[in-house]
Parts: C-alpha cells; structure tokens; sequence
C-alpha cells in the first residue's frame, strides 16, 4: 500500500469528479504570496493552513492552523515551512479554503477479498468513531460497479434523506469511480460536507493507492509517503533507490531505541525473526530483509546501513533454507561490509549471529565462519539449527 | 498421493529467462524420481519457434517455445498446468490466457508486484472456471515423490536431505517462499517428510486461500497433518481456523502465525509482506490469529521454533496411533545423485579423456594467458615488445634485442606497399562492397601467394637448401632451373637495378651493420649479382631479402610467410577503414579496362 498526501489525493479526487475545497500546496513563502494574488478564494475565504508531509498527529504538534484570513495564513505559512520534526523538516504545506457546513458525513471505500466495501455514514469528523455502527456498508465484486438503486437503498440505510439520498449516492458512485480506476486500496473522506449550494464536497481524505499499479498510471507524478507516521530515514531512502533498481529485493526501516540489529533474508522469515527478539524481551533497532537473489552489492549496501545503526549490540544475520537465492554470493556482499564496519570501528561490542541455509550454503557459512579469525566476534550455524535459536543465544547471554 | 501437482502434471512454462531456469530445477526433481521432464512448452513471443534446452537426467531435452498458451496447449494437449514468470505489467494477460485453455486447470503464479485488482479479478475468474489460480508471489508447489512446480526446495542437494524423492505424510502451506522450504526440511528432520508443499504467495489477496487446500488435502488419504505457516493481515489464518473447527477433520492442523513483533513497534510501523497489514481495528493481528487457530483445535506453537517439536509429537502421535508407518530410510549409496559433469569427473580423477587437440605454445586456464609459459602482463612489463611475442608463439623462443629490431623493421618496411597491389586493391574493393572489416581484409590476405608477398617461405627454402648443401650460386641456379624454374625471391614487376627497391637496400645496409654472421643473405646477394646481370629486374626482391635474413636468425622455414602476413594485415585494415571512412561506393569496372575478346554476338542454334 502506497500512501499519498492530502494534495496529489485531492487531485486524483478532483480528475473523477468529486468535489473538493479550493486548495494550493506550496513549498515557498513566496510562491504563497503569488498564488494570493492570483487567487481570490485566498483573498476573501476562510482558510485552513496544514503540514503537508508524512506525520502523524499534526493538530498536536501545531502543524494545522484553521480559521484563517489571508493575512493569518501567511503567518501560518511562515512559520509552519522550515519546522523540524526529528529528522523531518518540513518543506510543504497545503492551504485550503474552509467550508462552510453544518452536518458532517462520512464515506470511504476499501478494498477486500472479493472486491471493494463502499460505507457512508451520516456522522463525520471525530464522531464516526465513536459510532462505527452507524457506518452502513455496500459490498461491490472485483471487475463489477455498484448499481445507482443499491447505492441509493446504502443511503437510505444509513439514514440519509430527501436530496442527500440521491446526492450521497452519487457522491459514493465518483468516489468508487475513482477508487476503481486509480488502482486504490482505501479511500476515505472524512467529513464529508454539503456546502452552501448543496453540493457534497471532501474536506478531508486519506488515499493509499496500489503502489504496485505504478506502471499503468503515468500521471502518478507524486512521491508515495511512508505509511508510519513518520518521513522515511536517508538511510531507508537509500535503500529504498537499491530496491528499485535490482532484481530481488532489500528493505530496511529503521526503530529508534533498539539494540538489536536485523539482516534477516526473506519477507516470511524476517517477521518470525522480529517476533523473536520481542518475545525475548529484546528491543529491534531495525526491520530489514533480502530476498528474490539479489546482487550481492545490494545486500552489501544494506549492511552497510545496518552496521551503521547507533548502538546496536547484535546483528542477527538470520535465514530459512533459501529456495534460489545463493547464499555464498549474497552472504560475499554482507562480509564485505561487515569488514568496512570494523576497519570503521563500527563493530566494537557487536556480536554478530548467523543461521542460513539453501544454495551454495557450505561455502557461504564457511566464508562467515573464517570471520572468526580476522577477530570478529560472529557465531555461525547452518540449517540444523533451527531458525530462530540464534535469536534466543544472543539475548539469553 | 499428493495435491495440485501430481504425478499426471505436464506444464507450460510462460516467460524468459526466469521460467528457464524454472525448467531447469525441475528437470532436476524429476531426474531425482527417475521420470521424464514435465514441462511441455514454453510460451514467450519475443523466441517463439526457438527451443530452449533443458537438463533432465544426463539428457538436454529441447523444449519448444510458443508465442501464446492456446499454441503451446493445441500442439501439446497433455499440459494441464501453467508456471507463469512473466512481469507485473503483463502477468495479469498471461495468467488469463493459460484460464482461458481448456485443459489447463492450475495457474501458478511467481510474478511479485502485481497490482492486487488483478490478483483478486484473477482469482474470480479461476473460481468461476472451476480452476485454480494460485499465487502471485508464489515460490511454487511440491509434491513430494511426484511433481515440483517451480523453484520450490531450492537445489539439489536440498531436495534429497529433505527426502523429496518420496512422499511423507505432512501437507505444507506457506505465504513466504523461502519458510515453504524451512517447513519442508522440518517435516523431514522431526517427521517422515512432505506430501505436498504449496506456496500461496504473501499478497494481500492469494488467488486461492488455505481452506480449498485444506480441503483437498483432507481429501487425500496419504496426508495425514497440515502445517500452515500464516502471517498477520487479511483473515485467511481466521477462514482456516473456521474451516477446522467446524467439524470433525481426517487431518491434524498445526499453525504458526508472524507478526506478534507488531504490538511492541511504533504505532503504524509495519514490515514483511504485501499482505502483512493488520486492520484499522486490530483485525488480523497475530495474537487474533493464533487464538482463533488454537480455539478451532489447531496445535499453535508460541514460537517458530517450537514448530519442529510440535510436529515431532504430531508425527509420534501418528506413528502410535498406525496411521503412518516409519519408512525406511535410504542408505547414502541408494540417495539420488546428480549425474557428474565431464569435468567434475576428471576433477576427480576417475575420468580419462583423449585430448581432441594438442597445444604447444599457449594456456589459457588461468587468470590471463600464458605464452610458452610466460604471463602476457609479465612480458609486458619486463620491456618485451611484440616481436618478443612472435617469437615464442611462431619459434617457441625468447629472442634477443638484436633479432627482435630485425623483425620489427621487416614489419614496418611490408606492412603497406599503396592501393594498388592485389592484396590491398582487392581489400578496397570488398569495403566498397560494403562488406565487413574481417572478410575484406581476408580478402586482401587470399591474394598473397606466389606472385605476391607468399615467396618468403619458398624463397627461405631455396636458398636454405643451397647454403645446406655448399650449393655455388651457378649450381644453385641450374638446380633450380632444372627442378622449380624462377628463383623465389628474385625479380621484381617495376623495381630494377636502375630503380632499385629502397626497402631491400635499407634492409641490407642494417643487417650488414650488425656485424654477424648472415650466410644466407650473402648468398642472395650473391644470386643477385647473376641474375641481375642477365635480366635488369631478376634483383633481390624484398620477400627474398626478408626470407635470407629470417632463414639467418634462425625462424623456421615454414613461419616464413606469415611475416609478411602479419605486416601486411596492418595495411589491409588501414585501406578498409581508409575506404569506410570516406564513405566511398561500389566500384565497377570500366568496359575500357577490358579487352572484350569473345566472340560477337551469334545466332543460338535449337537445342538438341
């Protein structure tokens, strides 16, 4: 799942139809002082000023300013660019026009097995959740649209009324339109408002989209934004330009706090790894994973980062018995690295853990053992032990 | 017995590179059972009509490649299953083109990244038809003793330490390709071993979920247990716990379910695969999973470690109950083996081999080529030259400074003589034909021979034979008159002794210089002196003087050509690029450059 800001997602709203507030994402104060010029709905409305980056919890943190005039706004502006957030500073924000309502509603739209939910609700904003069972849902089949009628009765069902039975509806119907063509995973407006001439307009949204769709969307011209509440690390960012370019994959995220270091192969075994080192009272210092054979100066980058990661105790180069991914060639780039990581000093006090089978695997734990006699403070165990010990003996001592 | 890959599985491989190499562990499974190779046909349009070669046995077996499915099943209609390895962008067409054949009935699919619309539009579409698809992200399916689709089980010798060459009692269902073979291996290190192991893939949305395996595998006898490797997200863990509970079952269930990492990371922070996503609401959690497994009656280890034991307890529980019986192991002479390579064979020493060609001069085994034994990079660096190299390659010899400036003034002094000799004529022309550097400068060097530059050698010859045999020049021009005719190496078509040829008296005057001993040229020059006096132009041509001097410092006769070979080949490759470069056209002879002497035009007569 790929997450998009509030800006692209309000344009990908806007291409199929459903109506959305004025709004402007700017990176400058000066371009904002332009865009004021040209526009008047920034001149003469009402408006709202927010963060416009990957973070959670931005009322919180004062990254959302609201009932603004345009001067207010260019002080919101001013003084929102430029913040740091930990790591993040923040380079844009998302000015848009308030509108003008009474009752809030709620509608989203989610992907399932069988195909997509569509749910409304007549409550919106903070109070939906508090009343999830008010949120009436319409079940559509993969490859299949919703009928107008079925739409209609969802309405109806969800207690709307007179005109808003027919204008919830068709809201619902642009809002799988989009859904269904943008390859999304998740749409959800949340409050949903009737403007002053009746119209429904999305105040507010969260858009995942199908990252994997990329290929048959040129017009994606956006970034996707970390999903976890936070911007991506450079050192993620890095890898993450490795990961596009090989075949296989390398990933890594990074956990602050942790001391136990992670270079796990495969998307299976990485997570019955991380569940290890909790279930031990361990604390992870990173999620990171290779698989699919990758090129060994991938997993060398990788290790790279993960050596790395500021005071870590172990590394856990941890393994299931690989179906094709050459274990000699793959565990070539971590040793590489691993020496940089000492020569660098980056070792010092780290115990390093091994478990691997599959391919090639005498040579590549027989490379690992010969660590031992350069000095490096590494265990080695092949596919008879099994594959999570390793994790056990190295937070056990 | 075994599920959805069996004994009766002929597959078409749709892809490259990937499916190849697909095809090839395969043939190695099936090398294993000692049955033929299963996969019928490839389908990739870009080598449609081509074969691909796969090793089955000690056999390549040749496996034809079509550019659509509906092809590749009409011409083999035994396929009734489809590998497909093609790309995300175009995985979604191929896997619907193997559901649209009638006799294919499985689609596996291993393509990573394929948009989840496409997954689920598949998987409807395969439930529709009755048929399976499964994956995306699917490392494959085996079944042990009878069928492998896919790279599933890793090598070889993995295959046989996991005994994959007959089937256990244990069913295996796994989203994470690489803990499939982890799974396998278990099952064969704390039970008997493997029926059928089947990766679903670890997208969000698999075409095919653990509850129509389970159900199939509860219908074959010989599987016993199914271990279920789940992972947090979606409810496919939450349908099989259902499933069990919801009455009695043949099969023993075990679980395992990752993701219990997930309460202790930062809020939202999520890992693993596609399909790893726990729900708004905590839904799909690894604790939630796993309660609902252990409450249907589901045995649900804490931990993956605690996976082997517990099928170890499943296993014994079996053994005593006498619903399996321990099978007997196979001694290490019985185990499967690879056929060995040639190689490996003589890399053992159990293999003797009769060369098929003998080289004296130069290895090329090592990191960089050896000539008579010394490194290239060696001689390079040692201040040897090219004339060094000729040396030991045409005389197996390290030549000295003297011999070595000899041979690099011949090569300066042949290696061009203008555009209008055969040679280089010849190579221009064939550039103007557009034809390519190699074969017009093969062109060029087919002219050499007896009337043009090939005179060394036999001129080498004649004069060695004369010095050889005490031979005075009167004696050695008899013989030759009597027995060869012309003396090789004498005469020239322009040069004469009033127009004498600079390169055969800049030669001389060096040679001479030297002050050693040159019996051979003296004799030639002494040839000169006779012939020249008869006829103004039978002088000492320059394949002569190259031929004394080469014969003097001791190059075999037979070497003696390719001097003016190799000199010359500098300046048929400077004409051709000469030619190219100025763009030049075809040539065509002009009429006037003929002298037509057939005869005029005539009547034909009937033909009789």
């Amino acid at each position: 799942m790929a997450k998009v800001l509030e800006g692209p997602g309000m344009g990908l709203l806007k291409k199929w139809g459903v109506q959305t507030p004025n709004y402007a994402v700017v990176s400058s104060f000066d371009e904002f002082e332009q865009l004021a010029q040209a526009n008047d709905w920034l001149k003469n409305g009402t408006l709202v000023v927010k963060a416009h980056e990957a973070l959670g919890s931005r009322f919180k943190l004062g990254l959302v300013k609201v009932g603004l005039d345009l001067s207010g706004a260019k002080t919101a502006v001013k003084e929102i660019l430029g913040r740091k957030i930990e790591t993040l500073t923040i380079g844009q924000v998302i000015v848009s026009e308030a509108v003008d309502h009474t009752d809030e509603y709620y509608a989203a739209i989610k992907s399932t097995r069988d195909g997509a939910d569509i749910m409304v609700a007549n409550c919106g904003g903070i109070e939906v959740e508090s009343n999830w069972d008010r949120v009436k849902r319409l079940s559509v089949d993969v490859g299949e649209s919703p009928a107008a009628d079925d739409l209609q009765g969802l309405a109806k069902d969800a207690g709307f009324s007179g005109d808003l039975v027919n204008g919830v509806a068709a809201f619902a119907q642009k809002l799988f339109r989009c859904f269904e063509n943008e390859d999304a995973q998740y749409l959800e407006i949340n409050p949903l408002v009737q403007n002053a001439a009746g119209e429904l307009v999305a105040l507010d949204a969260v858009t995942l989209l199908d990252g994997d769709a990329k290929f048959r969307h040129p017009d994606w011209n956006f970034s996707f934004a970390a999903e976890f509440g936070r911007a991506y690390t450079r050192k993620e960012e890095e890898i993450m330009a490795v990961d596009a370019k090989v075949k296989g994959s390398v990933k890594l995220i990074e956990i602050s706090g942790g001391d136990t270091a992670m270079l796990p192969a495969g998307g299976g075994a990485s997570v019955y790894y991380s569940d290890a080192v909790v279930a031990r009272g361990g604390k992870l210092a990173n999620y990171a994973e290779y698989s699919g054979d990758p090129p060994d100066w991938a997993v060398e980058a990788l290790t790279d980062k993960i050596c790395s990661l500021p005071g870590i105790k172990n590394i856990i180069v941890g393994g299931a018995i690989a179906n094709f991914t050459d274990v000699k060639k793959t565990f070539g780039g971590i040793i590489n690295a691993f020496r940089r990581a000492k020569t660098d000093g980056k070792l010092n006090g780290v115990r390093i853990w091994v478990r691997r089978g599959g391919p090639n695997e005498k040579e590549g734990l027989a490379a690992m053992k010969a660590l031992k006699d350069e000095g490096f403070d590494i265990e080695v165990f092949d596919r008879h032990t099994p594959l999570t010990d390793i994790v056990d003996m190295a937070l056990v001592r | 017995m075994s599920i959805l890959a069996t004994k009766d599985t002929h597959v078409v491989i749709q892809g490259g590179v990937a499916g190849v190499n697909a095809a090839r562990r395969m043939g190695e499974f099936r090398h294993m059972i000692r049955r033929p190779l299963n996969v019928s046909a490839f389908v990739y349009p870009p080598d449609a009509g081509k074969t691909n070669e796969v090793v089955c046995g000690n056999q390549l077996v040749a496996i034809p490649v079509y550019k659509t499915v509906a092809e590749a099943t009409v011409n083999h209609p035994e396929i009734n299953t489809s590998l497909v390895y093609v790309g995300a962008d175009r995985a979604y067409a191929g896997a619907n083109e193997a559901l649209d054949a009638p006799n294919v009935n499985v689609v596996s699919m291993i393509t990573e990244g394929l948009p989840e619309k496409d997954a689920k539009l598949l998987g409807k579409r395969a439930r529709q038809l009755g048929k399976i698809f499964n994956g995306p992200s699917s490392i494959g399916v085996m079944s042990a003793g009878e069928c492998r689709l896919g790279v599933i089980g890793g090598a070889f010798d993995n295959l046989v330490a996991c005994k994959l060459y007959r089937p256990g009692s244990f069913g295996v269902i796994t989203k994470s390709g690489g803990l499939s073979n982890e799974i396998i291996w278990i099952c064969s290190q704390f039970a008997d071993g493997i029926t059928t192991a089947i990766g679903i893939g670890g997208d969000a949305y698999p075409g095919t979920d653990y509850v129509s395996y389970l159900e199939m595998f509860e219908n074959d006898p010989q599987t016993k247990a199914v271990v279920i490797v789940g992972e947090m997200g979606g409810d496919l863990e939450e349908r099989a716990a259902e499933w069990y509970g919801a009455k009695k079952r043949r099969i023993t269930l075990l679980a395992v379910v990752s993701g219990f990492c997930q309460e202790s990371l930062p809020k939202g922070m999520k890992f693993g695969h596609a399909g790893a996503k726990e729900g708004l609401k905590g839904e799909g959690s690894a604790r939630a999973k796993s309660e609902a497994l252990k409450k249907a009656g589901a045995i649900v280890p804490d931990t993956f470690g605690a996976l082997g034991p517990a099928i170890k307890d499943a296993y014994e529980a079996l053994l005593k109950s006498g619903e399996v019986k321990p099978i007997p192991e196979l001694s290490d002479a019985e185990r499967p083996r690879l056929p060995r390579t040639v190689e490996q064979g003589m890399k053992d020493g159990d293999v003797l081999v009769t060369p098929l060609i003998k080289s004296t001069i130069s290895d090329d085994r090592g990191d960089e080529p050896l000539y008579e034994g010394y490194p290239a990079s060696e001689l390079i660096n040692n201040g040897y030259d090219i004339p060094h190299v000729i040396g030991l390659l045409w005389d197996k010899r390290l030549i000295g400074r003297q011999e070595a400036e000899i041979i690099r003034r011949i090569i300066i002094l042949s290696a061009d003589h203008g555009p209008c000799v055969s040679g280089a004529l010849t190579t221009i022309i064939a550039a103007c034909a557009g034809i390519g550097l190699s074969q017009a400068v093969a062109a060029g060097l087919i002219m050499i021979g007896p009337r043009f530059g090939g005179a060394v050698t036999d001129a080498g010859r004649y004069f060695k034979f004369a010095v050889d045999n005490g031979m005075s020049v009167d004696e050695f021009l008899a013989h030759m008159k009597k027995n060869v005719g012309p003396v090789p190496g004498i005469g020239h078509r322009v040069k004469s002794l009033r127009n004498p040829d600079k390169r055969v008296k800049e030669l001389v005057r060096y040679v001479k210089s030297l002050d050693v001993p040159m019996p051979h040229l003296d004799f030639a020059l002494e040839v000169e002196k006779v012939t020249a006096a008869k006829k103004d132009n039978l002088i000492l041509n320059v394949d002569g003087t190259m031929a004394a001097v080469l014969v003097d410092i001791g190059f075999p006769v037979d070497s003696l050509n390719g001097f003016f070979l190799l000199a010359r080949t500098i300046g048929l490759i400077g004409h051709w690029t000469d030619q190219k470069r100025q763009g030049s056209r075809l040539i065509r002879l002009f009429n006037y450059l003929v002298s037509y002497a057939a005869p005029s035009r005539r009547e034909v007569p009937p033909l009789k």
